[in-house]
């Protein structure tokens, strides 16, 4: 029982999570569509942009591209080679998706960890970006996003697991065909 | 080697290709004693890349035109301008597909949003039903050899992180496409013409009433093409600054002004085209520091002696590319073969004389066919899902089509002029 309370947790809080990775996204992009023809409008019209605008546009667009990935993760839709899967039956298919997403996970999180040590680096040697911020605050975006991303494919590699598993006994267990399947 | 063969085999089983660079890159440089801190370094080079701006805000801004009511608009209005042709409608998908696919950069939409319009029209006015499946199908990338097609920019933007002796503009790429790109909406034009011979639509006469109703209804959209076209080609402005006026103006027209999309869709509409922009720019991201490792180990000069010494000709390297891109284009999207694979053929290319800007056009002129390949060509399987044609059906509706644009791709690859014509050097 408490299995399934804890599965209705979870699923709670990634809900809660994609709400905010939501707005934080359109917060980052509506900051971009306004900020960048302003700088245009600044410049054209009284010769003088604002200094901070221009390096801040070009953090924006690794944090909006970023979190993009982040929730393209969340439903795999992620850019890559889909060939095999449609001629593949259906149980190897779904083996090579579990090995796949394991793969992914452990990868992001190889690169979260590895870019972390990097930010973590920066802030040691307090680094300065422009406007004298420090450059771990921009640069902490790729260790968060990678990270969120190692959880999204950590999780669809269990959602795969399970529903393997439960294939495997649906087989024997005419009641259970129904519900077992593959991950949502 | 091993390991390589086993990312490659990942890679097939559709392991996002984001990790199986970011892997590969990773096993380069730890085989090198480098820190793979390295990694974060180079994945914030996207940082450092202004140009790369106008991607997000053009993507944002098709994805709010597709959802609005734009498209009905434009077919609307080319069919007003265009439709008392011979083949006029077929003319007209062709037309406003190859318009709207510049501005929303060729991932599919175009079928999704003009297709659904375009189709049922093309069956009522009784052209064949495999000749309008074929139709749409292949218009749904037409278009992405003109500005500002997302393509053309990010090809542009591999192509400067190589540092080349010879800088490849983004404007040369634009004006380099613009030629090409014509010449194969009016071979598809022709053709569609020879088809509809005998066909007699209902709305055949030109009428200005119907005429200037279209051009009024549009009046917002109409300064769009005209602006960004004109102001990027006629070197008004540069292409991060049409894009950002683009996507405000867009943003204002659709939600403010003609209402189409209200406030509580916007954040949902934003994610998905980020979602897109997310997928591209992680790879961009992952392969900048790829590319990297492969440039510091000189692996594209030491693939162009490989090459060199088995190929003498320019001739029968162009033969051997048009083949290999073919058969890439079946297998790997547009966009993360620009970012994977333009690092590797590009100096090796350059090595036979090839012009860098001339590579572009054919590079992607031959990837947009990938988009109509069988067996997995993705336009395939859109207009198949989208109009509920089985897949088979639409591969033999698309073949004369298929046709014509491999003869263009030829043309276009052994006549470097057509494309470098307009290049001001």
């Amino acid at each position: 029982m408490s299995e399934i309370r804890d599965e209705a947790e979870l699923g709670r809080i990634l809900r809660g999570l994609h709400r905010l990775e939501d707005v934080f996204l359109a917060l980052l992009l509506g900051a971009m569509v306004v900020l960048a023809p302003l700088q245009i409008f600044l410049r054209n019209f009284f010769d003088a942009g604002i200094g901070w605008v221009d390096p801040l546009l070009r953090v924006l667009l690794l944090w909006v591209g970023l979190m993009g990935a982040v929730a393209a993760s969340r439903s795999d839709r992620h850019i890559g080679i889909d060939a095999l899967s449609k001629i593949l039956p259906e149980t190897l298919a779904s083996v090579l998706g579990l090995v796949t997403s394991a793969f992914t996970a452990g990868v992001a999180g190889m690169v979260a960890w590895h870019s972390g040590r990097f930010v973590a680096d920066e802030w040691k040697f307090e680094s300065t970006a422009f406007s004298g911020i420090p450059a771990w605050m921009f640069e902490s975006v790729i260790p968060v996003a990678f990270g969120l991303i190692a959880i999204r494919y950590g999780l669809r590699t269990r959602a795969q697991a399970r529903g393997l598993l439960s294939k495997r006994r649906g087989r024997n267990d005419p009641a259970s065909r129904a519900s077992g399947g593959g991950p949502a | 080697m091993i390991s390589m063969i086993l990312l490659a085999l990942l890679a097939l089983a559709g392991t996002p290709l984001f990790a199986v660079i970011a892997a590969s890159a990773m096993y380069g440089f730890a085989g090198e004693d480098v820190d793979l801190q390295v990694i974060g370094i180079e994945i914030y080079r996207l940082a450092e890349t202004p140009v790369l701006l106008a991607i997000p805000l053009f993507t944002f801004a098709g994805y709010l035109l597709g959802e609005s009511g734009a498209p009905a608009r434009l077919v609307r209005l080319t069919q007003a301008l265009l439709g008392w042709l011979s083949g006029g409608l077929a003319i007209v998908s062709l037309v406003a597909c190859a318009l709207f696919t510049a501005f929303t950069g060729a991932s599919g939409v175009t079928i999704v949003a003009l297709g659904a319009l375009l189709y049922p029209a093309l069956r009522e006015a009784r052209y064949p039903e495999n000749f309008s499946l074929g139709l749409i199908t292949t218009s749904g990338s037409l278009g992405l050899l003109f500005a500002p097609a997302l393509p053309l920019i990010l090809y542009g933007v591999v192509a400067q992180q190589m540092n080349l002796d010879q800088a490849v503009r983004i404007d040369d790429l634009f004006a380099a496409g613009l030629l090409p790109g014509l010449l194969m909406v009016t071979l598809l034009g022709a053709y569609s013409m020879w088809r509809a011979r005998g066909i007699v639509e209902t709305n055949k006469e030109f009428s200005w009433s119907e005429a200037c109703g279209a051009v009024r209804e549009a009046a917002w959209e109409i300064p769009l093409p005209v602006v960004v076209l004109g102001g990027i080609y006629g070197g008004y402005f540069a292409l991060s600054e049409a894009a950002a006026v683009t996507s405000l103006y867009v943003l204002i027209v659709t939600v403010v002004i003609r209402r189409e999309i209200s406030l509580a869709e916007l954040p949902g509409i934003m994610r998905e085209s980020m979602v897109l922009v997310g997928a591209i720019l992680i790879i961009l991201g992952v392969s900048l520091a790829s590319t990297n490792y492969l440039i510091d180990t000189e692996v594209p000069s030491r693939l162009f002696d490989a090459v060199r010494s088995q190929i003498d000709s320019k001739l029968t390297f162009l033969i051997l590319l048009n083949v290999f891109l073919l058969a890439l284009g079946m297998i790997l999207d547009i966009f993360s073969a620009l970012v994977i694979i333009v690092p590797i053929i590009l100096p090796i290319a350059i090595g036979y004389g090839i012009d860098p800007v001339h590579l572009g056009i054919i590079f992607l002129a031959n990837m947009q066919i990938g988009y109509i390949t069988p067996p997995v060509g993705m336009n395939l399987f859109i207009a198949s899902y989208r109009f509920q044609r089985p897949v088979l059906e639409v591969y033999r509706a698309t073949v004369p089509f298929f046709v014509i644009l491999l003869a263009t791709v030829l043309l276009i690859t052994y006549w470097p002029a057509l494309s470098l014509y307009l290049v001001n050097r």
